[in-house]
């Protein structure tokens, strides 16, 4: 890592220069409610102090929503040939957590498989994160994802007169060389951004006990009364899944046009909370009730991939409490296992 | 392999349903290449009683529409109701709210007794129906998806889930965080969240998904300041012959 800074008039042309030689993904105000992460054409357009955004930026550039993997041709013979769509773009704006979300991702889609539509966008994705204000529901500093460590190319951090910059990779430095001008952080710089990261932290008003959750958690699985509570106003609609930047579960469909000729795979998003996502050939189903659902998805975030790859499938983001219209609230619910158990 | 004979007949409706088989504009003609459309009320003069599939719009509301879909459903093996009306009653159904005497009366005055008008029903109390092309207007893709399915002998794929489903994939922002109340939540998907992508709350012309939470619905439009009335007017926009009850379990 290297540290640099570089001055509020320069930071601006900077931004400019990366906005006109680069395809430029930023946040932008969307209506009264979210921001959301669009192409940027001109300053102007971008928003960085923005709280919330319903979908996570880097899941919906890396992993849309829908995206066709092979395409295929029936004639006398079959013509099948992949299709990888990907371009170099710069993710501007993003801020710690979903970062570290997005670092999970690249852990899931290279680690039993390579995906390769996944791995092509995340080489040509050039990372540059800023912090943005939490929203009342974010827990990122439980589950250690407030500051990113790694996943970025260059995390510019805004103190009062100037901005404080990590450069975690080569490909940032160059960026940085070539648009901008900058200083090397000397001690007083590091003095005023520890003084920044201890406010910053302050902010984030949610605590989750997350560290009593492994153990508890099978004393209560089996608690059907809990879950019922849980679960009782839940719709099965997936929106905690779909708004997660950590959930990567993804359905694939078969596209064939009228003419019989041409068709796709496609893969769209799927979700562990919706009812067929557990039917099987023969009408079983694995997971009929919302109640199963709602706990297999708490183990899921929480201690499958803590065994697999040492951390958590969740950066303490919020959206899924934000979402969900029958205010089932993760937070709440991992506070409240551990005193279910203590009663 | 020889072209299935679709026929598409218009029952009681507004006639939507056909219009947007006329507007797949795109596909119309790889279509009319897969199918050999032998009626189409809308659209053709031609017309023969030879046809393996049907697809039909509009509900029944009158003992001519009762023999009419009888006939259909003596001759097509696949049926297809398209749209609303045919799939659950749809908007018609708002006339047995008010009794048919009552209604016949507001609507025609003295001369109610002119008029053949019975309760509205969809086409499935009356015929089997294998697949339904849900929504008002349905989704000219899902018909064409259907088509196609029962063309290479593979279950169309109708969603069983919400709106909301859609909704996330689209990137909206929720309704109810811009103050407008929604039937997404229970209603069920496949318009591609047309209305709330346009800020506009669902009304769930696609019918209920198969386990929806009613419960949790209620309570949710009450916070939002609907009364029960309000609620019950909601639900029975487009659902009024299909009883919505809240289940006493959660599950």
């Amino acid at each position: 890592m290297l540290y640099k800074v570089m001055g509020r008039d320069v930071f601006k042309d900077f931004v400019k220069s990366l906005i006109s030689n680069y395809e430029f993904i930023g946040p932008k105000r969307k209506d009264k409610a979210v921001h959301d992460f669009v192409p940027i054409k001109d300053i102007s357009e971008l928003d960085i102090n923005y709280k919330r955004t319903t979908i996570p930026p880097a899941k919906k550039i890396l992993f849309p929503p829908d995206e066709k993997l092979v395409a295929y041709e029936v004639n006398e013979k079959i013509k099948v040939r992949p299709v990888v769509e990907s371009s170099e773009k710069v993710l501007f704006g993003i801020n710690a957590w979903d970062i570290n979300g997005m670092n999970f991702l690249d852990r899931f889609f290279v680690t039993d498989f390579v995906d390769e539509n996944y791995l092509e966008r995340r080489k040509k994705l050039i990372v540059i994160g800023m912090d943005s204000e939490p929203t009342e529901t974010n827990f990122s500093p439980s589950m250690d994802s407030e500051y990113a460590k790694d996943g970025f190319d260059l995390y510019i951090t805004e103190l009062k007169d100037r901005y404080f910059i990590r450069i975690n990779t080569a490909r940032g430095d160059e960026i940085l060389k070539k648009y901008s001008v900058t200083e090397n952080a000397l001690v007083k710089d590091f003095k005023d951004y520890n003084n920044y990261m201890d406010n910053y932290r302050k902010k984030f008003k949610l605590d989750v006990n997350i560290k009593d959750f492994y153990d508890n958690f099978e004393l209560i699985y089996d608690d059907d009364e809990f879950w019922e509570k849980v679960a009782k106003n839940c719709y099965s609609c997936g929106s905690c899944n779909l708004a997660c930047p950590t959930c990567f579960c993804f359905n694939v469909k078969d596209d064939i046009e009228l003419n019989l000729k041409d068709g796709n795979k496609t893969r769209e998003w799927d979700s562990c909370m919706l009812p067929e996502y557990g039917l099987v050939a023969g009408g079983h189903n694995f997971r009929p009730d919302k109640e199963n659902r709602l706990k297999q998805r708490y183990r899921c975030k929480l201690k499958t991939f803590l065994d697999k790859f040492g951390r958590y499938a969740c950066v303490g983001c919020g959206r899924c409490i934000e979402v969900c219209l029958a205010k089932i609230n993760i937070a709440d619910n991992i506070n409240s296992i551990k005193k279910e158990v203590s009663v | 392999m020889s072209k299935p004979k679709v026929g598409i007949f218009g029952i009681t409706g507004c006639g939507g349903c056909q219009l947007e088989i006329l507007n797949l504009e795109d596909q119309l003609l790889d279509l009319v290449n897969a199918v050999e459309i032998v009626h189409f009320t809308e659209a053709i003069t031609e017309h023969s009683d030879n046809y393996e599939i049907a697809l039909v719009e509009g509900s029944i509301t009158t003992e001519h529409d009762v023999e009419r879909i009888k006939k259909i459903g003596d001759i097509a093996k696949i049926i297809v109701a398209v749209g609303s009306c045919a799939v659950s009653g749809g908007l018609n159904c708002l006339k047995n709210l008010y009794g048919v005497e009552r209604a016949k009366e507001l609507v025609y005055g003295d001369k109610k007794d002119w008029i053949d008008s019975i309760e509205v029903k969809p086409i499935d109390e009356y015929i089997r129906v294998d697949y339904y092309a849900r929504g008002c207007p349905p989704n000219r893709l899902e018909i064409v998806d259907i088509i196609r399915s029962l063309i290479i002998g593979r279950k169309p794929e109708i969603p069983n889930y919400p709106v909301c489903v859609e909704c996330k994939r689209n990137g909206n922002t929720c309704v109810y965080d811009i103050g407008i109340t929604c039937l997404g939540p229970v209603t069920r998907a496949g318009c591609n969240s047309r209305c709330p992508s346009s800020a506009t709350g669902c009304e769930g012309c696609r019918g209920l998904i198969d386990d929806p939470n009613i419960n949790a619905q209620k309570d949710l439009l009450a916070e939002n300041g609907l009364t029960v009335e309000d609620i019950i007017n909601q639900f029975n926009l487009y659902n009024a012959c299909k009883k919505v009850e809240a289940k006493e379990s959660s599950k």
